[in-house]
Parts: structure tokens; C-alpha cells; sequence
């Protein structure tokens, strides 16, 4: 049960925990920030750097030390009622946290950090101290500590010990090393120690495999003799030794009947070697006998003084996870930091799970048992566990997006610093809960959109005053559960998108024909079509060669959508979508052409049997659907994955709307229903490349794979490719 | 039997990576009775159920600072007698001369090496 370093392990807690501080202390100076700050989130924030401080010192990472010193010092300030958190100090707090928050992810991989990005600001820090702040760092140094009297009678008085240790001959060939046990005892004490050369015999007669050597020890300790004794344990037998009292020791009363194999095991400064202790004994301990060339020691007396039996650096042989186990009376805190990995392993042992109770009820349903059998019925409270557990698993992962958040609030602030246009950010619904494997991997498309939205989104300070709105800009993140996934939205209080040029360049960059037709989703669109950036200069911040394409597909690979809507002089929304994991899903299974496919419920609005009468032709492939007033797409899915050619007639079929937001987007024709379940998501190999249409794949209850279909997906490549001839996916067989 | 092996100490800090060290300390020592609590009242009620010799408390910790706690402990008349060792980051003269006020033993000053605090504890209690 002995971890490798505790050491390491507390290190990288100390990391975990550093994330935490940061999140009270970005909570407070965004309360400070809105004027409703009292004295305790002065404090909060104060504890924050103040904690981190006191674990960087421990672990020796003196930039963080630095810095959180005079952060912390600033902070004391305002809590001392010396300095008043004005707008430009918070702003000045939080380019700090950023830049602390930096140091801390440096320090923990060990990288410098960049004198030119920490000392502006540690500058600026300084610059508010005052001179009362600096009398006040003034340490105590007379303080005399204060003995404590123990119900125990003292401590136990140091004695004096006389040992005689004379191994036998044959003792190196039992694999005991004398010198290993002489450091042991040296740490019960303070030892002097003289070696007795007297059986030496000439060179000419030594035997190098035979020991030789014998030592008289004075040891001055308040150990019990047991404690001497158990030292002595491995070569008893192998040894004369006589151990002498000069004085009897006051501790005997306190140890009555206590078996010396109850005693802690003695450190052993050859087992784990103590920086303090071993180069000290090393030069002062008795050589080895076997090797005749060192084979006479200094007949000095060799004072070795051990200054308390613990190794300098805390190696304990308990790790702190079994430190913890001890009958704690609080827990430190109603948590526990589990493995991300292990985590892992169980969403994809309950996803095991959901597969195998899906083929368990299938086979129950086939053996044709009366629904009222105990077998059926115990099923369904397996069903019904089975589906508890898979919600309580993901919640564990679930987190609320607010570290996220946080993040992209000090990218809003880099960015308005940069292109030099004020930008207040607003958020909201912080504490919608997401799958963390699914923030993590909006970080980065999210922190691509803010930039536009300041970058491209946000008018010039001038060009909005004259529109009659504030100089100020607003960019506004807010995250919702809606219908069973989660919308994040980045909407931003700029110009809106420029249309008439939208569609220009797109026409310049050979992306549209010139003069086409376009509604406006249709030219909005356009700003996700590979190689379309609206800027002719590529500024240093969005332009990173990343455009609005690839945020686009990493969203999809999440399962997620984004959308824009736009109005001008008002500003553009990017809409994000996405599922609530990336682990499960709520699913239709279909048939299309004997193949088993499955369509994610949330895409589904309505179910309904193919008629003829609502179905009118327009051109020669493409088709819609008659429904409520209005026409919608139609596409037949056997024909649009290559499944089958286009039937003479639906007759039979049944018709699936497919809606997005609330929005019907367009209509699929499937053979039939098959059931409606939840299915685990299997990734498809990357071989497969993005098939245009298909999300993912799964395993049915009957063991057959099934893919995924993202409907939305598919209505959007048939809308962009009227008339397209290549299926998009052909079977495997 | 030694010091090491009777004394029983309550270590609290609401920091979980400064109280791991504390513990790695300890541990280190050779001290087996060791408890920890992540915040004053909680110390206060696990003390009040099984007394502790010594307590080793952070000072900067939210709702109830180290010194309020020193302060809750004297107060108590079955906890008085128990001896109490501050940690802090800062040695400021208020803090310092607040706790001789109300009998702390001693306090030591982050960071620490182990044995800085070794040296901290037997100066209270003896040879460990």
C-alpha cells in the first residue's frame, strides 16, 4: 500500500487544490468587481492567494511565492481599509489572478515562467503598498514557546547505554551488513562509538568473508531497551552482544507489557537513506571489514550525533492516502479526487451494462414469457436500476461550467486589451452542470468564438457611440439545459454580420456563384465554409489560421451543433447545442432496407405513416412533405446512405420530421419502428473519416451494430447539395 | 515507551495540501495519534469527544482563524489545559503577540521543513 512518493502525491493536490483558489478568488473579484463586496470577500479572496502561497513555499516554487507575496500583501491592504478596491485596482486584481493562475500551471509542469509577463504587473502590485503594509511585514523573533506539562510525567530522561556488539565470523554470510545496524542505533541517540581491531588477525590471514571487527558503543538516549534490542534483531544468534544500563530509564513505568513488535519499526538509515543522516555516518562509521584494503578503521573515536530518529525529508512508510484512513473525526472535506481514468472505466462498464440488459430483454421477450412472470418483471427493475445507474455514473462527471466560464473571462479581457475595445462579459447559468470531457473540449471552439465575437462581432468604441449605443461593449455566455441537451450561447452586442460583404467574398473566393439567391441562414452559413475569413488583414487574435469551420467540426465531434442568427446593428449569436454526454443516448431504432439504424430522439418531433397525397415532387430527385401549412424536405434515407435505389412507391413507409430548436427542419422516409431505447455510443474508427450524416455507431440488444444518425447533420448536406448523386454511405455488408 | 507513541495531536487546516504535509510530518515523527479536522468547529467537536494533547492549527482559515480557536479552547474548561501550536504564513507582531495573550505554546512559520516543526513540537513537549 506504499505509494512510490507521497511526496509527489501531495504536490499534485496541492495543483488540484491551486485550481480551486482560483475559482474563490476569480468568485470574489467578480463580486468586488460589482460593488457588492463586505469584508469577507475582501478575505476570501486574500485566503485564497494567502494559501497558495503557503503551499508553494513547501514545495520551493519561489515565482509563485513571489508573486502570490505581494498579491496577497496588495489584498491585506484593501482589508486593512488602506486601499479601496476601485475599478482600475480589481481590473488590476484580476490581470493579476491571470497571471498567477499562469505561474501556478508553469510551476506545475515545471516550466519558467517569463520575467516580462509577471513583472509589469508585480510592479504595478508594489506600486500600492504602503508604507504602514511594509512596517507590518516587521517579524516577531522573541517569542519564547511555551513547555506543555503531559499527563505522561515528562518525557523519558535520557540514560546511558553500554552495548558490546562482537559479530560472529560467519555473519556477512547470513547477508547482515554491521554498518546498516550501527546507523540504526545511531539514530535511537546520540552514539559514540569505538571499534575493538583486537581479533584483526595479519593480512596474510585474514579471511575477507569472515567479520572481524567488534565495537563497544556508548549510546545516550531515552529509548527503552526493547527498542535497543529490536536493532539487534536480525543478528541475533550471529552476534555476542551485551547490552548495560549505566542508568535505569524513568520511561519503564509507561511501557508495561508492551511486545517490542508493536514498536514502530526504528528508522533505518540504510533502508531509507536520510540526506541528514547518512553522509555524516558514512564518513564516521566503521568500513567494512571484508575489504582488507580499508580493513583498518581510524582508531579515533567517532562521534556520531543523530538529531532525532526521522528522516530529514518526511519519507513515511504510511502513505497520506493511509494517513487519511486513520478514524479521522471530520472529513476534511465532503469529497474525494477520484483518477479521471477509473471514472472512465466505469462509464464504459455501465455503457457494457445498458448493451447487456438491452440483449437480456430481448432474449426474454423472445422466449415469449406472460408479462406478469417474475422473470418479466424482475427485468424491469433491472431496467429501471440499470438506467439509475447510468445517470448517477454521468452525474459524476457532470460539472458545472463555470471553471470554463472563468477561463474565457480572462479571454475576453486579453482580447479587449489587445484590439483596445472596453468589452464587459456577462454570464449566466454558471452552474449548468455539463459532461467534463464535453467542457474541456469546448474550451477551445468557445475561446475561438469569443475572440471573434470582441474581434469581428464588436464595433470600434467610435463607430458604436455613433450608432447611439455605449462605448462599451457587451459579450454575453450563458449556458441552459434545453430539452434534454445543453445550449451555450456566445452573443455578442456588435454590428451584426455584414451580409451583402458575406456573401461578396464568398462570391470572390469562388465559394457561391455570383448573384445567387440566398436567404439570409444561407449567408450566414457561409462563415463556417472552410478557407472564409470576412478580415483581409489576418489579425494576430482570431486569425490563427483556425476559422470558423473548425469550430464548427469540433463541436460536431461532441455531437453538438452551432447555429448563428444575426440581426444588424444589434449584434450575432452563436448557438451551441450539445448532447448532455457524449456516453448515451435516447434512441429510435429504424429499419431502412433491412439495415438497423438509430435517430437520437431529441432530433425527432413527430412520427407518422407515409401518404402519398401529402407528398408533392419538386424537380426531378427532390421531393417535400405537406404537413400543417407548410412544406418541408423529403428525404428517403435507403437512398440517401446508398442503402437501396428510390423505391416506386413509399407505400407503408414511415415518415420521421426532424427538428432543431424547435424548428422543423425537414422529413426522412424509414421502412419502420423498430423500438425506442437508450444506446451506448460507439465512435466510429477514423478510417471512416467524417461520413456526412452519420454520428456514431452502437451495439443493439441482439449484438448487431447499428449506426448513428444525425439527422440534423443530414438535412443540412442535402439542403447545401441539391440534387447530389453520391450516397453518402455505402453498406459494409 | 516514548513521547512519540502516547501524544496524541489534532492537526487542523482547512488546506488539504498543507495539512497532508503536516500529517507527512507527523507520520514521519513517528507519532501515531494523529486526528485532523479541516476547520475550527469541527476540531472543537472532535476534541470534545476524545481530548488531544497538543493541537497543531493553521491560522488563516475561513470562519473560525486559528486564534479563535485557541481562544474557544482556553475557554473550554475540559479543553484549557491542551497545548496549541500556531501555523502561519505571516509572523505579524498582532497575531503573534494575540496568541501569547491566550497561551499558545508556540508557532511556526510557513513554509517549514519537517524539522523545523520537530524542533517547533519538542520545544513544547519534550523529546519526541
Amino acid at each position: 500500500m506504499t505509494t512510490p512518493d507521497p511526496m509527489a502525491e501531495i504536490r499534485a493536490s496541492f495543483f488540484v487544490e491551486c485550481e480551486e483558489l482560483m475559482e474563490a478568488l476569480q468568485d470574489g473579484l467578480t463580486m468586488l468587481d460589482g460593488g457588492d463586496a463586505d469584508d469577507e470577500t475582501v478575505n476570501i479572496c486574500f485566503r485564497a492567494v494567502h494559501s497558495m502561497k503557503g503551499g508553494a513555499g513547501a514545495f520551493g516554487l519561489d515565482d509563485l511565492v513571489r508573486f502570490s507575496h505581494r498579491y496577497e500583501t496588495v489584498l491585506d491592504e484593501v482589508r486593512a481599509g488602506r486601499l479601496e478596491p476601485g475599478h482600475d485596482v480589481v481590473l488590476l486584481f484580476m490581470r493579476a489572478a491571470d497571471i498567477l493562475s499562469d505561474i501556478v500551471h508553469y510551476s506545475r509542469d515545471g516550466l519558467p515562467v517569463d520575467p516580462d509577463k509577471v513583472e509589469p504587473t508585480l510592479r504595478e502590485l508594489e506600486a500600492l503598498i504602503s508604507d504602514e503594509a511594509e512596517e507590518e511585514e516587521a517579524e516577531v523573533t522573541d517569542f519564547q514557546p511555551m513547555t506543555l506539562a503531559l499527563p505522561f510525567g515528562g518525557p523519558p530522561a535520557d540514560r546511558v547505554v553500554r552495548i558490546r556488539f562482537a559479530p560472529e565470523p560467519d555473519l556477512f554470510t547470513s547477508g547482515n551488513e554491521p554498518v546498516h545496524l550501527l546507523r540504526a542505533l545511531a539514530a535511537l541517540g546520540e552514539m559514540q562509538i569505538t571499534p575493538d581491531l583486537s581479533e584483526v588477525p595479519t593480512l596474510d590471514a585474514l579471511d575477507p568473508e569472515a567479520a572481524c571487527l567488534a565495537w563497544e558503543i556508548v549510546l545516550t538516549t531515552n529509548r527503552d531497551r526493547a527498542e535497543i534490542e529490536e536493532t539487534f534483531e536480525f543478528v541475533e544468534g550471529l552476534c555476542k552482544l551485551s547490552i548495560c544500563e549505566e542508568q535505569s530509564g524513568l520511561s519503564l513505568p509507561c511501557l508495561p507489557g508492551l511486545p517490542p513488535l508493536a514498536m514502530p519499526p526504528a528508522p533505518d538509515a540504510g533502508v531509507s537513506p536520510s540526506a541528514e543522516v547518512r553522509p555524516r555516518l558514512t564518513l564516521t562509521a566503521p568500513p567494512d571489514c571484508s575489504d582488507p584494503e580499508e580493513g583498518t578503521p581510524p582508531p579515533d573515536t567517532a562521534k556520531t550525533h543523530a538529531p532525532q530518529p526521522a528522516p530529514a525529508t518526511p519519507i513515511a512508510v504510511e502513505s497520506p492516502v493511509a494517513t487519511a484512513a486513520r478514524p479521522a473525526t471530520t472529513p476534511p472535506k465532503a469529497t474525494v479526487r477520484v483518477d479521471l481514468d477509473r471514472i472512465e472505466r466505469l462509464v464504459n462498464l455501465v455503457g457494457e451494462l445498458v448493451i447487456n440488459q438491452a440483449m437480456l430483454s430481448q432474449s426474454v421477450a423472445q422466449a415469449g414469457l406472460p408479462t406478469n412472470s417474475p422473470v418479466v418483471q424482475g427485468l424491469e427493475d433491472f431496467m429501471q436500476l440499470t438506467r439509475d445507474i447510468q445517470d448517477s455514473v454521468m452525474m459524476i462527471r457532470a460539472q458545472p461550467v463555470k471553471s470554463l466560464f472563468q477561463r474565457l473571462a480572462r479571454i475576453v479581457r486579453d482580447t479587449s486589451a489587445a484590439v483596445g475595445k472596453p468589452v464587459r462579459f456577462v454570464t449566466r447559468g454558471e452552474a449548468t452542470e455539463v459532461d467534463k470531457t464535453v467542457i474541456e473540449r469546448l474550451a477551445d471552439p468557445l475561446t475561438h468564438m469569443i475572440r471573434n465575437a470582441v474581434d469581428h462581432g464588436l464595433e470600434r468604441p467610435e463607430a458604436r457611440l455613433a450608432a447611439g449605443k455605449p462605448s462599451e461593449g457587451c459579450i454575453t455566455l450563458s449556458a441552459a439545459h434545453r430539452s434534454g441537451r445543453v445550449v451555450i450561447e456566445v452573443m455578442d452586442d456588435g454590428g451584426g454580420i455584414d451580409r451583402p460583404r458575406v456573401q461578396a467574398i464568398a462570391e470572390e473566393r469562388g465559394l457561391i456563384d455570383p448573384g445567387q439567391a440566398m436567404t439570409d441562414a444561407e449567408i450566414d452559413a457561409l462563415l463556417f465554409m472552410p478557407g472564409f475569413s470576412t478580415v483581409k488583414q489576418v489579425s494576430n487574435l482570431s486569425g490563427r489560421g483556425v476559422g470558423m469551420d473548425v469550430v464548427r467540426k469540433s463541436i460536431q465531434d461532441l455531437g453538438g451543433r452551432v447555429s448563428i442568427s444575426s440581426s444588424p446593428g444589434k449584434g450575432t449569436c452563436f448557438s451551441i447545442s450539445l448532447p448532455l454526454t457524449l456516453a448515451v443516448l435516447d434512441g429510435m431504432v429504424v429499419d431502412v432496407a433491412g439495415e438497423a439504424l438509430v435517430v437520437p430522439i431529441g432530433a425527432i418531433a413527430e412520427t407518422m405513416a407515409y401518404r402519398e397525397q401529402d407528398i408533392r415532387s419538386v424537380g426531378p430527385r427532390t421531393r417535400v412533405l405537406h404537413i400543417r401549412d407548410s412544406f418541408v424536405p423529403l428525404l428517403d434515407l435507403g437512398v440517401e446512405l446508398g442503402f437501396r435505389p428510390a423505391k416506386e412507391s413509399n407505400a407503408g413507409s414511415v415518415v420521421l420530421l426532424v427538428a432543431n430548436e424547435g424548428e422543423t427542419l425537414g422529413a426522412l422516409i424509414v421502412d419502420a419502428i423498430h423500438e425506442q431505447r437508450q444506446v451506448v455510443i460507439k465512435g466510429l474508427q477514423q478510417g471512416y473519416g467524417n461520413a456526412p450524416g452519420i454520428a456514431a455507431a452502437t451495439i443493439l440488444g441482439d449484438g448487431q451494430v447499428a449506426l448513428i444518425l444525425d439527422p440534423v447533420d443530414m438535412m443540412a448536406k442535402a439542403g447545401t447539395r441539391p440534387g447530389q448523386t453520391q450516397p453518402a454511405l455505402a453498406p459494409t455488408g | 515507551m516514548a513521547l512519540r507513541d502516547l501524544l496524541h495531536v489534532m492537526v487542523v487546516d482547512d488546506m488539504s495540501t498543507s495539512r497532508g504535509l503536516i500529517l507527512q510530518s507527523l507520520d514521519g515523527f513517528g507519532v501515531r495519534n494523529v486526528r485532523y479536522a479541516s476547520d475550527g468547529p469541527s476540531a472543537l467537536q472532535a476534541l470534545n469527544t476524545q481530548p488531544a494533547h497538543l493541537v497543531i492549527s493553521d491560522y488563516n482559515m475561513p470562519g473560525m482563524d486559528g486564534l479563535q480557536l485557541l481562544h474557544a479552547l482556553r475557554q473550554s474548561p475540559s479543553l484549557a489545559g491542551i497545548g496549541f501550536i500556531l501555523i502561519t504564513g505571516k509572523a505579524e507582531r498582532s497575531i503573534i503577540e494575540g496568541g501569547q495573550k491566550l497561551g499558545m505554546n508556540n508557532f511556526i512559520r510557513k513554509p517549514f521543513e519537517s524539522k523545523d516543526l520537530l524542533n517547533c513540537i519538542e520545544a513544547v513537549v519534550g523529546r519526541l
